[in-house]
């Protein structure tokens, strides 16, 4: 097999956060099948600190490219779809034929939340040409919070374990398959939902409290 | 029975023009913001909005201004291009902000986690305007409006407006749309 190099974009305004830390994972399992990963961030590249002209080699050089983006008000974030607005205008020639796939994580439980997000990227990929291999969605991220996967016990081998097998497929050019989806997945039980809840909010209490008893439920802008 | 709308398209268009003539023509409080021409500073994810500044963000832009005159309307109105069958990053970056309208705390209605909304019901109307786009992407981008509906907890319509149709058919939806409103 020839080795490929996968371009992965890290689509959170957070560098060091839960997108940062899947594509780090994905970046380390791509490296031990012998291929080639490189992350970038996309924040970069709308504050400037990276030139938008110099992605042209970089995506000339990838084979396969990667969106992992956190949810933001449903869909990709602001800055994800800027990023996208600007490839399709400026970098169609260079991106046409090479195969994409996308990682989408949110904060909530439910994965279908991230389905108008993973479907964006698909559309993007047809629109300029690219083979789109298929996403996957993680429900969660937020309680992940950038910590890496492998520090994160049985939950963390899972989703590792996910990671390889879509991995392997988008190595070999093929469509991810659902045991990689099967594997991120983490289903609450229902008798569960409403502890969870009292949690989350004695949490948000909490932290109230710890910013001198803020009121967290201003109607700041009717004042 | 006041309205906002949130136009997200990049350039002038008949669409937009015809939106804001019709209803500023039916309704006293409507407050068309052209998102291309304001400053407003993208979602930086600084968390402060939840517990140093409750509700508020603490960049110094134009959407303080739009967020203030959403919180105290009935009814907002969101105009894109559908973009990857989704919105315009014009409107997202507003969108983004959205958080703001809803609470740090939790709540569980019909089995989903949700934030409660901080400033009550509005009614959201989604309209997306589509140029030579397929129809599934028409359908993702109604099922985003579901989705950012479902997270605020208000009721919602979706529009999908072909510009190749004429300008009487848009002022058709319209007037429905001002039928919703009207209706509450
Ligand atoms: C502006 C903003 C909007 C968000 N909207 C949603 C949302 O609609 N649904 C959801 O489940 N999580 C939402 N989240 C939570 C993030 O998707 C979640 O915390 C994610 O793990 C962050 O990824 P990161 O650590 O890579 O930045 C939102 C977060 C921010 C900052």
């Amino acid at each position: 097999m020839t080795i490929k190099k996968i371009l992965i974009l890290n689509g959170s305004s957070r560098k060091k956060g839960t997108s940062f830390s899947f594509s780090r994972t994905i970046k380390t399992l791509c490296e031990d099948t012998g291929n080639s990963a490189e992350i970038i961030h996309v924040i970069d590249y709308f504050k400037g600190k990276e030139e938008l002209h110099q992605l042209k080699e970089l995506m000339l050089q990838s084979d396969i490219i990667a969106m992992v983006a956190p949810l933001y008000s449903d869909t990709l974030s602001y800055y994800d779809i800027w990023f996208l607005e600007r490839l399709v205008s400026e970098y169609s020639h260079e991106l046409r034929g090479k195969d994409f796939f996308a990682i989408g994580q949110c904060g909530f439980p439910d994965i279908t939340r991230n389905e108008p997000l993973l479907n964006t990227c698909r559309f993007f990929a047809e629109e300029v040409g690219m083979r789109w291999l298929g996403g996957l969605s993680y429900g969660g991220g937020a309680m992940i919070n950038g910590a890496f996967l492998e520090d994160l016990g049985k939950k963390g081998e899972k989703i590792i374990l996910g990671f390889k097998f879509a991995l392997e497929d988008v190595l070999q050019g093929h469509q991810i398959s659902s045991k990689s989806q099967e594997l991120i997945t983490v289903e609450i039980p229902k008798i569960l939902q409403w502890p969870l809840v009292a949690f989350l909010n004695y949490h948000t209490r909490k932290k109230a409290r710890e910013n001198g008893n803020i009121d967290y439920k201003r109607r700041a802008y009717l004042e | 029975m006041s309205i906002v709308i949130l136009d997200g398209m990049e350039r002038e268009n008949n669409t937009s023009s015809m939106f804001e003539r019709v209803l500023k023509e039916n309704l006293e409080k409507t407050f068309y913001f052209k998102l291309r021409d304001m400053n407003i500073a993208p979602c930086s994810c600084c968390e402060s909005c939840s517990y140093t500044t409750p509700g508020k963000c603490v960049v110094n832009d134009d959407a303080h201004e739009i967020l203030k005159t959403i919180a105290k309307s009935d009814t907002v109105i969101l105009l894109s291009p559908i973009r990857f069958g989704g919105y315009s990053s014009c409107l997202k970056k507003i969108v983004d902000k959205f958080m703001l309208l809803i609470l740090p705390s939790y709540r569980l209605k019909k089995g989903y986690l949700l934030h409660p909304a901080r400033y009550g019901k509005k009614i959201l109307i989604g309209i997306g305007v589509a140029e030579d786009v397929l129809k599934e992407q028409e359908e993702n981008f109604e099922k985003l409006v579901e989705h950012n509906a479902h997270n605020l907890q208000y009721p919602y319509k979706t529009h999908i407006l072909r510009s190749s149709e004429e300008i009487e058919k848009a002022e058709d939806e319209v007037n429905s749309i001002l039928k919703v409103v009207h209706e509450g």
